[in-house]
């Protein structure tokens, strides 16, 4: 499978949008096109597979479904394991000749997103930096008062920064995928150390996506309980995530009717007193 | 006479941050100029005089961070104290603007991070994954529809109602209410957390005794299973969990140290993935 210039151009667009700090805006670039099941669509209409992408976007979507970048420490980078990731992985099924519906073939896309997708932190450290160039622009037209110039510096100088960090890499990574995976396949037999080390961190890695979430609300031991309650329910009991998500809903209820109860409590009391008083 | 934002300008302004809070990210001043673009179109509406306009807009150059899906309240919330201001209100200065930014945006956040990030999104998507299995194309799109009339009118209707409420709804965001709502949230969020991890991720080891017919008579996974379902998945969820929270470690770093337990455990044979040709 050949990846073309023009295809990879478009890969390359998607990626600037997509990114973190992407200039499809968080909702429509970062949290829809960055998906990888998204970019799995994307990537199968490009390169005119659609089976196969959603199939490989699926795979990697699992690693990344809990991907949270709070205060901007970015553990993988969206657009990478997307837009780099998906196509080459795409490149790689078909050269090891697997199916993308596979046990194996969603190990090799998982293991193949999960490399690019950490080594893509570099791409995200990078926009953010070259943007600190913008921002100081921007300062300065505050001082002066050219306040217009703003929305050039928020929405319209970025552009470079992407074009050096999302576009560049993006384009050149995925028209040179057929040989890079070629590269890789030499280099890293499927039975080799190094490719089942690469597959294994592929399985663990979402465990720190996850403890990134748990790091905002568990503060003590106790706090552990509600999750391995979800845990309990989803591993033990076989209850899928809408159904936990509604029990979960109840006990946020309940929750929220106690402490209500001690907030009301003292005006409930001193309510009581004036009117003894009264008496 | 009393000012009044129009509405062209509050939707001007509520479409700058729903799309430009993130677009010129840096690590030294995150969605400062986000909050600024946002804050442009009603700074120009309410004043003329190109010195109040630059009183206002130095207010906002003060460093901005939080979730900015849920964070949109406050970018409504100062508008409506804005206005306020305009029309010469007492009580509301840089200091009461930014005292109230500055206080909002970390509790905003972890109940943002909580409630979209950690359950919204992992709910849409597992609920399209299950719909694009075997490679459909039905989930994806949607994930697609869904999620963006989600995130564009969820964060309209935030922006609107910190407009109306302005200042009054600090009380409710972290005040008493506020906070049985963000305990309630992080239990809702914990249980759903639990049950994505439970669902999306697998650890699993491949570590087996053999006795001396070649037989297994211990299969390590079966018996950690028995003990918990999903034992070895919440043990490392917790391990990281650790290193992040208790030994402040870097999420790169915690992952580098994974690739190094998953290198040694493959060595050791506690790990295999089953790969052949």
């Amino acid at each position: 499978m050949e990846i073309s210039w023009l295809q990879a151009i478009i890969l390359g667009l998607f990626a600037c949008l997509a990114s973190m700090p992407g200039l499809g805006g968080s909702s429509i670039g970062n949290y829809t096109l960055g998906r990888p099941l998204i970019g799995g669509l994307v990537c199968g209409i490009v390169l005119g597979d659609i089976t196969t992408g959603i199939l490989v976007g699926c795979a990697m979507q699992v690693v990344y479904i809990a991907l949270v970048t709070p205060g901007g420490t970015v553990s993988a980078d969206v657009r990478a394991v997307s837009y780099i990731g998906i196509p080459l992985a795409m490149v790689a099924l078909k050269s090891y000749g697997l199916d993308a519906a596979s046990s194996e073939g969603a190990a090799l896309a998982t293991s193949f997103g999960t490399m690019v997708g950490t080594l893509g932190t570099v791409l995200f450290y990078g926009t953010a930096t070259i943007n600190l160039v913008w921002q100081h622009m921007g300062w300065k037209a505050v001082e002066k008062r050219q306040y217009k110039k703003l929305y050039l510096v928020d929405m319209g100088l970025p552009w470079i920064s992407h074009f050096i960090c999302s576009f560049i890499p993006t384009m050149i990574m995925c028209k040179l995928g057929a040989n890079v995976v070629e590269l890789i396949k030499t280099a890293l037999p499927m039975d080799g150390i190094a490719m089942k080390t690469l597959f294994t961190v592929g399985a663990l890695l979402p465990c720190v996506g996850i403890a990134i979430l748990l790091k905002q609300i568990v503060k003590s031991a106790a706090d552990f309980v509600p999750f391995l309650f979800g845990f309990v329910l989803a591993a033990a009991m076989g209850i899928n995530l809408v159904s936990a998500t509604v029990v979960a809903g109840m006990f946020a209820i309940i929750t929220y009717k106690i402490k209500m109860l001690s907030v009301r409590k003292p005006e409930l009391a001193g309510a009581m007193d004036d009117e003894e008083e009264e008496i | 006479m009393e000012k009044k934002l129009s509405k062209k300008a509050l939707l001007k302004s509520f479409h700058n941050w729903y799309y430009g809070h993130l677009t010129c990210f840096s690590q030294e001043h995150m969605q400062t100029f986000g909050y600024l673009c946002s804050m442009l179109p009603l700074v120009e509406e309410l004043y003329e005089n190109e010195d109040d306009k630059a009183k206002a807009m130095d207010t906002y150059t003060a460093f901005f961070n939080t979730e900015p899906q849920l964070g949109t309240v406050i970018v409504g919330m100062t508008a409506g104290l804005e206005e306020a201001r305009a029309n010469g209100a007492d009580d509301v200065d840089n200091e009461t603007i930014n005292s109230l930014r500055a206080g909002l945006m970390g509790p905003v956040a972890g109940i943002g991070d909580s409630l979209v990030v950690g359950t919204v999104i992992p709910i849409l998507l597992g609920i399209a994954m299950g719909m694009s299995t075997g490679g459909s194309p039905l989930g994806a799109v949607f994930y697609i529809i869904v999620w963006n009339l989600f995130a564009y009118f969820g964060m309209k209707f935030l922006y609107f109602k910190g407009y109306r409420l302005g200042g009054k709804a600090v009380d409710f965001l972290i005040g008493a209410q506020g906070e049985a709502l963000r305990d309630s949230v992080s239990t809702l969020g914990g249980i759903v957390i639990g049950a994505v991890a439970a669902t999306w991720v697998s650890v699993k080891t491949s570590l087996q005794l053999l006795n001396d017919a070649g037989e297994p008579y211990l299969i390590l996974q079966n018996k950690l299973d028995d003990v918990f379902p999903g034992l070895l998945t919440a043990v490392f969820i917790v391990l990281c969990w650790f290193l992040m929270a208790k030994k402040k470690m870097s999420p790169i770093k915690v992952m580098l140290i994974l690739v190094a337990v998953a290198f040694v455990g493959v060595l050791v044979g506690f790990f295999n993935p089953g790969l052949a040709y």
